[in-house]
């Protein structure tokens, strides 16, 4: 880097990376990132069109590959070779990572929803958890910015959970399918709305990004660029600036300070040659994701900084969150033997159900004080490892009965806001480092009343709809903390350097900025204030847009 | 054009109760080339969706039942090749991921199970013309933790079968006629109540060779279609949604259930 004379050094690639680098190379400023994993271009490694039979195991999930063969995920998962994590007696905790340019944004969800005024002000309306920094107007233009940037389709609803955009901005959402209209039919007799879910897939072409074409599951990236990735959208526009270098294979091992307590430096691991560099560094922005940003802060200990760098507050590691999950589905006799459609779509939500009860909740006639969405699973899905279900029998009775309940099932994934707990944190194992040499996370975890109370409702409600949809089920309701997913599996994971108003309680001011070394910033998920319920991309991206914006307003006047 | 499927019959002198040398004398399937493989050599390339499956059952069979009557006690040379790892070329799979390790006998006996399981009907071709023992082959050989159980599982019951076969007709399955191995698999092919005790541990083993047939066959372009997939093609503009025909059942079903839109 003798000859680029880089002004930030972002670390992370992923939504929070991606886009400081491509916030501040716009704005001017040579920026420096540091990936941990491998380049990785969509264009050229993505399997489209790949059937599960071309795959090994009809291209179920294994150790190798924990979400199928094609899952854009490399050298990661819920396991990292020679890069473990631990947990406390009796926590259970899954962390899942990517080594590789784009990190998590190559194999996401895409849903992006934008948080409401409810939920940046939760503490002050039911005085639990935190608020955030700043209220919903501050941040609201930024979210308008981020949605025309990356490309978001969906429709204003009105609903109280999800802030209209304006005209304009939001891509047209796509049609719904049979099973998503019941679903709709028998929540609207209950009460229950259902609105086009708002993804990040482009249904209009955007720069050099083509419009989805509707095949070929978004998990296993685009190489089209109709589904977000920053691999395929905000790292190749930094990169025509001129304005951005990329080192990948880049394992961070400890951010330096000197004596004034000023960030000075970065020092990496090559994980191809196993040596270590020292960077110097002027501004330098974590965005490693929640917990490795968390971990790296831990593990820089320094004469000034001994808990751990920019933790005079203690609250690294701490309020650690996740959402909430649990599937809850039946088979639907009244969809056997429907006629047949293309039924891929954008191969995932074109409805759910938002969160309905925030006046319910307003008027304490709820057991549990945040909500709730559901996500809907159904449709006639490319066969694969499973097909079989639960047929017996044999022959072509057997193959007859496979035809009549194929896309008659429909199930809902609960996904939940959770509150922070002094039971939920992440530390260093002092006992385990990983093959860097770099002592590792250690989880603890404990899921609260609140959660629980919430996962009940939300099996209740799951069951409700289903019956009005023609379901019937004979098994008792499950207990909400036997079927509650693991902490971390939602892979919603935040909080851990949370931002706030005041050192004392919080690792960030409003814009990410350490309260111990102004020439720090986080701009992943760690510094979320709580954790609301709709998916944490949108908002990484829209504070890191915000924030990097304020640095660079900061950097030229000097403040820096 | 290559048969997916090649079977030939050997001619040999055998009694009918020499056990040991039966296999030989029967219908033997014959590998020729991978699943993957044989795509390729048709060029067939679609196909694509995240949605679930036909009803839901997204894992195969838990084994846990008392065993009655005779049961194999099988005891399997580990599976010690290794997985294809954590960065695997997705645009060009493995053709052969790791050493298949099944007999051509026990191919040939999972080649009658799956036709028996999911015949030929009209034009849909049976399972093992679409190459299901080597799905099965690949899926039980795999190093991985799940599949080498199933491989305990698919091989004991590939034992328990020819043993009952014997002890009923004194053959082996694959010797048997039609009629016969009939009488055994309406036996074995329902795992309820009523299904008596000495067959509860063979009901639930053949429920996993029953969801490795029909996922291999049903995810073949041949059982893509049967099924009714139709995804995983290109759209250009906009998703159209349902069909009217769709459209007209939903509004149906709608009215049958008191609902509206």
């Amino acid at each position: 880097m003798k000859n680029f004379n880089y002004e930030v050094i972002v670390i992370g690639s992923g939504a929070g990376g991606g886009m400081a680098a491509h916030t501040l190379t716009k704005l001017g400023h040579k920026v420096l990132m540091l990936e941990a994993g491998r380049d990785y271009d969509p264009k050229t490694e993505t399997p489209m069109f790949k059937t599960k039979a071309q795959a090994p195991l009809l291209g179920a999930g294994t150790v190798d590959k924990d979400f199928g063969f094609y899952d854009a995920t490399v050298d990661g998962g819920w396991s990292v070779p020679e890069e473990p994590y631990t947990t406390g007696n009796g926590s259970e905790f899954k962390w899942w990572r990517a080594r590789m340019l784009g990190g998590r944004t190559n194999h996401w969800g895409r849903y992006s929803l934008r948080f409401s005024e409810h939920d940046f002000k939760g503490k002050t309306r039911d005085g639990l958890g935190a608020d955030w920094p700043f209220e919903y107007k501050d941040i609201a233009p930024w979210y308008d910015e981020v949605e025309a940037l990356v490309g978001i389709c969906g429709t204003n609803t009105g609903l109280d959970d999800m802030p209209d955009s304006p005209e304009g901005v939001l891509q047209p959402a796509p049609k719904a399918r049979v099973p998503e209209l019941l679903v709709s039919a028998a929540a609207k007799k209950l009460g229950i709305p259902t609105a086009p879910m708002h993804r990040a897939v482009l249904t209009r072409p955007l720069g050099d990004r083509q419009a989805c074409f509707y095949a070929t599951p978004c998990g296993h990236g685009c190489s089209i660029g109709a589904a977000f990735q920053t691999t395929t959208s905000l790292i190749p526009i930094a990169n025509k600036t001129g304005n951005l270098k990329i080192i990948t294979d880049a394992m961070v091992k400890s951010v330096d300070v000197n004596e004034q307590g000023k960030i000075t430096a970065v020092s990496y691991i090559n994980k191809k040659t196993g040596e270590e560099t020292q960077l110097s560094a002027k501004v330098v922005i974590l965005a490693a994701s929640a917990c490795e940003s968390a971990r790296l802060l831990l593990n820089s200990k320094s004469e000034y900084f001994p808990n751990g760098l920019a933790n005079t507050s203690g609250q690294v590691g701490r309020n650690l969150m996740d959402s909430t999950g649990v599937d809850v589905g039946a088979h639907i006799p009244v969809l056997e033997n429907r006629p047949r459609y293309n039924e891929d779509g954008h191969t995932a939500n074109h409805l759910f159900i938002p969160w309905w009860g925030h006046k319910q909740q307003a008027k304490g006639e709820l057991d549990f004080p945040r909500g709730y969405h559901f996500e809907i699973s159904s449709g006639f899905g490319e066969p694969g490892a499973g097909v079989a279900g639960d047929l017996t029998g044999y022959g072509s009775y057997l193959k007859a009965q496979a035809r009549k309940y194929y896309g008659s099932r429909v199930s809902f994934a609960l996904r939940g806001e959770m509150l922070p707990n002094k039971d939920c944190y992440m530390e260093i194992d002092d006992k385990v480092t990983d093959k860097w040499g770099i002592p590792v996370a250690k989880f603890h975890w404990k899921w609260s009343k609140h959660e629980l109370k919430q996962v009940e409702h939300g099996l209740k409600t799951g069951r409700k709809i289903l019956e009005t949809m023609g379901a019937k089920f004979t098994d008792p309701l499950p207990k909400a903390e036997d079927v509650i997913l693991k902490g971390g599996q939602i892979i919603h994971e935040v909080g851990s350097t949370r931002m706030g108003d005041s050192p004392n309680d919080s690792v960030t001011n409003q814009y990410g900025q350490t309260w111990d070394c102004n020439n720090l910033f986080v701009m992943d998920a760690g510094v979320f204030a709580s954790n609301p319920h709709k998916n944490c991309t949108l908002t990484i991206m829209t504070l890191a847009m915000r924030n990097s914006t304020w640095l660079s307003s900061q950097l030229k006047k000097g403040e820096i | 054009m290559n048969n997916l499927t090649d079977f030939t019959l050997t001619n040999s002198s055998l009694t009918d109760n020499d056990f040991a040398k039966a296999s030989a004398n029967a219908l033997q399937y014959k590998s020729t080339m991978t699943r993957r493989q044989s795509f390729k050599w048709f060029g067939v390339l679609s196909a694509c969706s995240v949605l679930p499956t036909v009803s839901g059952c997204s894992t195969l069979a838990d084994i846990e039942t008392l065993i009655v009557g005779h049961w194999p006690d099988v005891k399997l040379p580990p599976i010690t090749a290794t997985g294809y790892g954590k960065d695997p070329n997705l645009l060009m799979p493995p053709e052969s991921p790791w050493p298949l390790t099944l007999t051509t006998e026990q191919l040939t006996l999972i080649a009658v199970l799956s036709d028996i399981v999911c015949p030929k009907e009209g034009s849909v071709p049976s399972a093992s013309e679409v190459n299901v023992p080597d799905v099965i082959d690949e899926w039980v050989s795999a190093p991985y933790k799940m599949q080498q159980e199933h491989r305990l599982y698919l091989l004991s019951s590939l034992i328990w079968i020819d043993d009952e076969s014997v002890l009923r007709f004194k053959q082996k399955f694959v010797k048997l006629t039609n009629e016969e191995q009939l009488v055994i698999i309406k036996d074995i092919a329902y795992d309820n109540e009523d299904t008596p005790s000495e067959f509860r541990f063979i009901a639930q083993a053949f429920n996993l060779i029953r969801q490795l047939v029909l996922s291999a066959f049903f995810s073949s372009p041949e059982g893509t279609k049967d099924i009714g997939y139709m995804g995983n093609v290109a759209i250009a503009g906009d998703y159209p949604g349902p069909t009217d025909e769709a459209m007209e059942h939903l509004n149906n079903v709608l009215g049958d259930l008191g609902l509206t839109l």
